[in-house]
């Protein structure tokens, strides 16, 4: 059964034109115009029961706006739209009861009270009995290792022990789907880890799908077996994450180190039958940027015979590069090799990598 | 019935986030008190310079008043949501209560609910007792009864017609002046409403039906006078429904056009 069936879903928004001026503003205030703004046009996709699925574009590019209509907090303009079996903004409060939402950005819990007195009112309006919430709250205690925050008042809380909490509120009520808006934002590498291991947890154990926004690549690295891009409110990509990196990747960067001085002019030379370029760091370092038209180990072998090398290190194109490259262009139909993202941007996105490396 | 549960949480919660502000609780209820204590003595002076305002005696008009506090108490701690547009519209907190299964309406008053006003309404019930032995009238079983319904009547009215402001938040980006408007206008309706003209009058009783919330059902109570609205006093359940299914519809088609905030 498909967890999520959307198709030709469209939602616009009436924007009211702001005339510039005191006189523009006069005139607003008799008639005003509007522009219709299509923050989300026509898409289509399908997400089968137990999928993690990752959603990302550039802000403003619907995102939000689609897990809005999803949840059923937005009416749709146009189009087909079923989740869980419902159409969410016409059943909302028998639909809601199945689903889970985290909003990174927002708050779920009540900002005086104790964590706990949140749980217990979620308790009441989700009507879960309480046998089964008191079952499901120790196991979410105690996989996130909530123990003694439970008293504490949510103001009094860290971001990352919120967002935990946020987690578990939302899971209160077993939901089948979970839709979860940049739940990562602003938190630490230990904290992200320890979400999407527990993301990954219960998907395996319990089924559940999970529906993730992030701009963050690597949650999606780390859960998702498919993506979704989307960009101007349209779909760009959708399919797994490896093919991404397949078709996307323009190709690998060579760090020679040399035992002697090398110029770029020497290091061309070695190169000239091949359609690879140099970058030099330093004296001793130079980067060699090889598309993946060209043969590998022609160049490898090429410089390796040629010069005297120290070390020499690989760099595979990451995720973080290639989503860029394909926001830039504004487009993933465009093959690999022919997007019009200029070389040394290329280059300049590796050396940042081998800063970090 | 789980609605009610519902209530009952929430308040309970109330309770226990404003245990930590005592003082900031003691301080409304004392600014809400002083407030009506105003629109009293503003009473009291109106009738050092007149006997009868529109064939209405003083303790009449105080009784009237008193009756009025009593629905308003209720109505401003159900229904506490001025700052609706503001809080769950432009900063988009109606995303978070339309991904809970309960009516919208219903869990933004709980959200919002506010008992320090219902002092005004013992208030108001203690204002109404001294007129009433004031005017020696006598008290009967039903009147208690007919109390009890026309003030939930007028509870209904009061939410109504502020369920219907609030609703225009989701027509428009900042109807920030029509409050402050009704606001004035719901004054008028705790006064005898034969004082205005013809056309205040039909407003304030068919329109905007204050009236229904002060004078016409607190005449219940009273001698009759020569306009005779008392007649109309058992018609204020009536409104109540009639205002409050139209709140409700305004509300329920404003929800379908919200449009969430930012990101």
């Amino acid at each position: 059964m498909l967890a999520i069936d959307v198709k030709d879903l469209r939602k616009q928004f009436k924007v009211q034109k702001n005339r510039a001026g005191l006189g523009g503003a006069f005139k607003d205030l008799f008639k005003r115009e509007y522009t219709e703004v299509t923050a989300v046009n026509d898409i289509t996709f399908q997400i089968p029961q137990g999928e993690i699925c990752g959603y990302i574009g550039e802000n403003g590019a619907g995102k939000s706006t689609t897990i809005k209509m999803l949840t059923g907090i937005l009416v749709p303009t146009s189009g087909e739209l079923k989740v869980n079996g419902y159409v969410p903004h016409r059943d909302r409060e028998k639909f809601v009861k199945g689903i889970g939402v985290v909003f990174g950005q927002r708050s779920q819990l009540w900002w005086d009270i104790g964590v706990i007195e949140s749980f217990h009112l979620l308790r009441k309006v989700y009507n879960v009995p309480l046998n089964d919430f008191n079952r499901r709250l120790d196991q979410l205690v105690e996989r996130l290792q909530l123990g003694e925050l439970l008293n504490r008042p949510v103001r009094k809380l860290s971001l990352g022990q919120r967002m935990r909490c946020e987690l578990v509120a939302s899971l209160l009520h077993n939901p089948a789907i979970v839709f979860l808006d940049e739940p990562t934002i602003g938190l630490d590498i230990v904290v992200k880890t320890e979400i999407r291991d527990f993301l990954l947890e219960m998907n395996r154990q319990e089924g559940t799908t999970i529906l993730l926004t992030t701009h963050d690549l690597q949650d999606i690295e780390a859960l998702c077996s498919r993506v979704i891009m989307l960009d101007d409110g349209s779909i760009i990509y959708d399919g797994g994450l490896e093919e991404l990196k397949t078709t996307w990747s323009k190709g690998r960067e060579i760090q020679f180190q040399f035992g002697e001085s090398m110029s770029v002019s020497r290091l061309e030379q070695l190169t000239h039958r091949l359609n690879v370029s140099w970058t030099r760091e330093n004296e001793y370092t130079a980067k060699l940027f090889v598309p993946h038209e060209v043969n590998f180990s022609e160049a490898m072998g090429v410089v390796v015979g040629g010069a005297n090398i120290r070390d020499i290190k690989i760099f595979e194109t990451n995720t973080d590069d290639i989503v860029r490259g394909i926001y830039q262009t504004g487009s993933a139909d465009a093959g690999g090799g022919q997007t019009e993202q200029p070389q040394a941007e290329a280059q300049q996105a590796g050396e940042k990598e081998s800063v970090l490396s | 019935m789980r609605y009610m549960n519902l209530m009952l949480e929430y308040l309970k919660n109330y309770v226990k986030s404003r245990m930590t502000y005592r003082a900031d609780f003691w301080i409304e209820v004392f600014s809400d008190l002083l407030q009506q204590g105003m629109n009293l003595v503003f009473i009291l002076i109106v009738f050092q310079h007149t006997p009868l305002l529109g064939g209405w005696s003083q303790s009449e008009v105080i009784f009237v008043y008193g009756f009025f506090m009593v629905p308003y108490g209720v109505f401003s701690t159900f229904f506490n949501i001025w700052n609706f547009g503001e809080r769950y519209i432009v900063k988009g907190e109606m995303d978070r209560v339309l991904t809970r299964p309960a009516h919208s309406l219903y869990q933004v008053l709980l959200e919002n609910i506010d008992p320090p006003s219902l002092f005004g309404s013992f208030v108001g019930m203690i204002v109404m007792a001294v007129c009433w032995m004031d005017m020696g009238l006598a008290l009967h079983a039903v009147d208690v009864l007919v109390f009890v319904v026309l003030v939930i009547g007028a509870v209904f009215i009061y939410g109504g017609i502020y369920t219907a402001l609030s609703a225009l938040s989701f027509y428009s980006d900042s109807p920030t002046g029509i409050v402050p408007l009704m606001y004035n206008i719901q004054n008028y309706g705790r006064y005898p409403v034969n004082i205005y003209n013809k056309l205040i009058r039909f407003v304030l009783t068919w329109l905007l039906p204050f009236a229904f919330v002060g004078i016409i059902p607190a005449s219940y109570f009273l001698e009759p006078k020569e306009d005779d609205i008392s007649r109309l006093a058992l018609l204020t359940p009536v409104m109540g429904l009639i205002v409050f299914s139209i709140g409700l519809t305004i509300w329920n088609r404003g929800v379908k056009r919200y449009r969430g905030a930012g990101s």
